[in-house]
């Protein structure tokens, strides 16, 4: 498949289940009325619903589906990796316990702004000390245990910092940071979170022609004039950046950024250059349906979305797992 | 306030004169010693008490957010409600609730210590019986029968104002939960005149209520939860949505007293009267000069 019809395909699919996930939900309109309401606007209840409820909801699952796949598909291209992923290596749960341990101390008062700057500092400490770990060794395993670890120790400190909060709600939150979820955001979410995640997908596309380079090896990327420091930056900040702010107003949602990347490959010439566009709309996608899935599956209670997505990504990593193993052996 | 040598010498007082007669008169003064382990029966027990008697409430009694009556709570010594804690303060009776402390109830019953378990109290009009409980217990029957007379009388002064249509609210607690029939809140409402929209819709308990149809089905009074700002948490978040700032302006949005719905006490009046007094500013009811 040529690389413009793979974009334009992915584009539509993230496009349909974007307007999908606008039409969903409990008040039930019918697909006309509802655009009608968030096109014309009033202040009926539609529009309230359409344009304070849902369209947040629609805009966070398109961003955050974006920084997941795009996450995914940079951090794998950049260590040479088939299993790296924000969720797996623990850069979601670092995010998850720096917004938490900002927010919930009560130190900024009860402003939601705090948390991106949490989230970020979060994720962008995990990013170094993986980064890190991956430069003294390469070998992929050591990378993913180094990563479970590291999500194992942020989600229980994450719990901790949230039992020891006096707010009696602040302990049934651990199920939103862990597994995510995009109920009742709202565009003040959406601010928050979408410069810093269009940002870091800028950096990261930034690093795509070094990425490239990088699959001939260190040593030949940089006699091609790659540098190597400029791509470590770009990819630790970009991620940094992307995951953290999606982790800050939608908690740790897993698994996207490792099926996608994986999903779409096949579909190219195989080059982190190549890979990360078609990912990051594919996340897009993905995460649109997952969402718009959790709504319907129950319909009187929303299950997380992060649930959905483990459920998808779970029994992958299962087979990628299986499947490395007996590439490597 | 009375100065704490003065109530120890109360106490002391009531100990000697119930080791001294320990029979009719004692059993009219009540046990002197009580220790209550609930916030619930904290309050009841403050308010009913006689000075001295009460020897320890639970560390939620001067809770700002659970307890309407943490101005009483004073330097009163205050427990954990763990049983180590009733076992050394060796009180004549200990009041606590029903579901919180189960195992300690059980625990300090069989050591012979006296436990009076009051329910989680789901209904306004089975405060008054609850009041008269707790004074039949600390021998304060006449003071608690002054207090639920009291209420019942206010209750029933709370008359309901004709209105163009029912008037219909919404409890919308943190993370989206409604308030359904069977609780606090509904028989709140039901007193101050009001149809509870989560029990019309057939919700019982405290149950999920996406936001949207609450934006679609138009209360005309939204009772929004206290919110603690001093320990944020993303439940409490719910209550700025912007949705929520959008409804039309004839939607009142209203806040009940601190604690006045959190437990059963003399204080659910008052979050009876506030719900009353949002009721006569809505839409329905404003212009109909008819009481």
């Amino acid at each position: 498949m040529s690389r413009a019809a793979l974009i334009l395909l992915l584009g539509a699919a993230a496009l349909l289940f974007f307007v999908l996930s606008l039409l969903t939900g409990p008040a039930g309109y019918g697909p006309a009325e509802s655009l009608r309401a968030l096109f014309s606007g009033g202040d009926g209840a539609a529009a309230i619903i359409l344009r304070e409820i849902r369209l947040p909801r629609a805009l966070l699952g398109l961003a955050i589906g974006l920084a997941l796949g795009a996450g995914g598909a940079a951090l794998q291209g950049f260590l040479r990796n088939p299993l790296a992923e924000p969720g797996l290596i623990g850069v979601s749960a670092s995010a998850s316990l720096g917004a938490v341990a900002v927010f919930y101390s009560g130190l900024a008062g009860a402003s939601i702004y705090v948390l991106p700057a949490g989230a970020l500092f979060g994720a962008a400490c995990s990013v170094i000390v993986l980064l890190a770990i991956a430069a003294r060794s390469g070998s992929t395993l050591t990378l993913i245990l180094a990563g479970v670890a590291l999500s194992s120790l942020a989600g229980a400190l994450t719990s901790l910092a949230l039992n020891l909060s006096p707010n009696p709600f602040a302990s049934y939150e651990i199920i939103f940071w862990l597994l995510g979820s995009l109920k009742d955001r709202s565009m003040t979410h959406v601010w928050i979170a979408l410069p810093l995640i269009a940002a870091g997908l800028l950096l990261m596309f930034m690093s795509l022609r070094a990425l490239d380079a990088l699959t001939l090896g260190e040593e030949a990327a940089a006699s091609l004039g790659v540098d190597l420091r400029l791509t470590r930056l770009l990819v630790v900040a970009g991620v940094a950046l992307s995951v953290g702010a999606a982790t800050a107003v939608a908690g740790a949602i897993g698994f996207v950024g490792l099926v996608v990347p994986h999903l779409v490959r096949p579909l190219t010439d195989r080059m982190p250059g190549s890979v990360f566009l078609p990912s990051a709309l594919g996340g897009s996608a993905l995460l649109l349906a997952a969402d718009v899935a959790s709504r319907i599956v129950i319909p009187s209670r929303e299950i997380n979305v992060g649930v959905l997505t483990a459920l998808i990504g779970a029994p992958f990593f299962l087979w990628l797992v299986m499947r490395t193993r007996r590439e490597a052996l | 306030m009375r100065p704490a040598a003065a109530a120890k010498g109360f106490r002391l007082a009531a100990v000697l004169s119930v080791a001294a007669a320990f029979h009719a008169p004692a059993l009219a003064a009540g046990p002197a010693r009580v220790m209550s382990l609930n916030v619930c029966t904290d309050q009841l027990a403050m308010l009913l008490a006689k000075p001295g008697q009460l020897i320890s409430v639970s560390a939620l009694a001067d809770d700002p957010h659970l307890s309407f009556h943490k101005n009483l709570a004073g330097d009163l010594p205050r427990n954990r409600g763990l049983a180590e804690e009733v076992i050394a303060a060796t009180p004549d009776l200990v009041v606590t609730g029903q579901f919180s402390l189960h195992n300690t109830t059980q625990v300090l019953r069989r050591l012979g210590y006296r436990v009076e378990e009051f329910t989680y109290v789901q209904s306004v009009i089975s405060v008054p019986a609850e009041i008269r409980r707790m004074g039949a217990l600390l021998g304060a029957g006449a003071k608690a029968a002054q207090l639920a007379s009291g209420m019942e009388t206010a209750l029933a002064g709370v008359a309901p104002p004709q209105c163009a249509r029912p008037v219909r609210a919404l409890a919308y607690e943190q993370n989206g939960i409604a308030l359904g029939t069977g609780t606090l809140m509904d028989s709140a409402m039901q007193a101050a005149g009001l149809v509870n929209i989560a029990a019309e819709q057939g919700f019982a308990g405290m149950t999920p209520f996406p936001l949207e149809l609450l934006v679609k089905d138009a209360p005309d009074i939204v009772v929004l939860p206290d919110i603690m700002a001093d320990a944020p948490s993303l439940a409490d978040q719910i209550a700025s949505h912007p949705a929520l700032r959008a409804l039309p302006a004839s939607t009142l949005k209203i806040r009940v007293p601190a604690g006045s719905l959190a437990c059963g006490g003399p204080f659910v009046v008052e979050a009876v009267k506030a719900l009353a007094a949002a009721r006569a500013g809505t839409l329905p009811c404003k212009g109909s000069a008819v009481q």
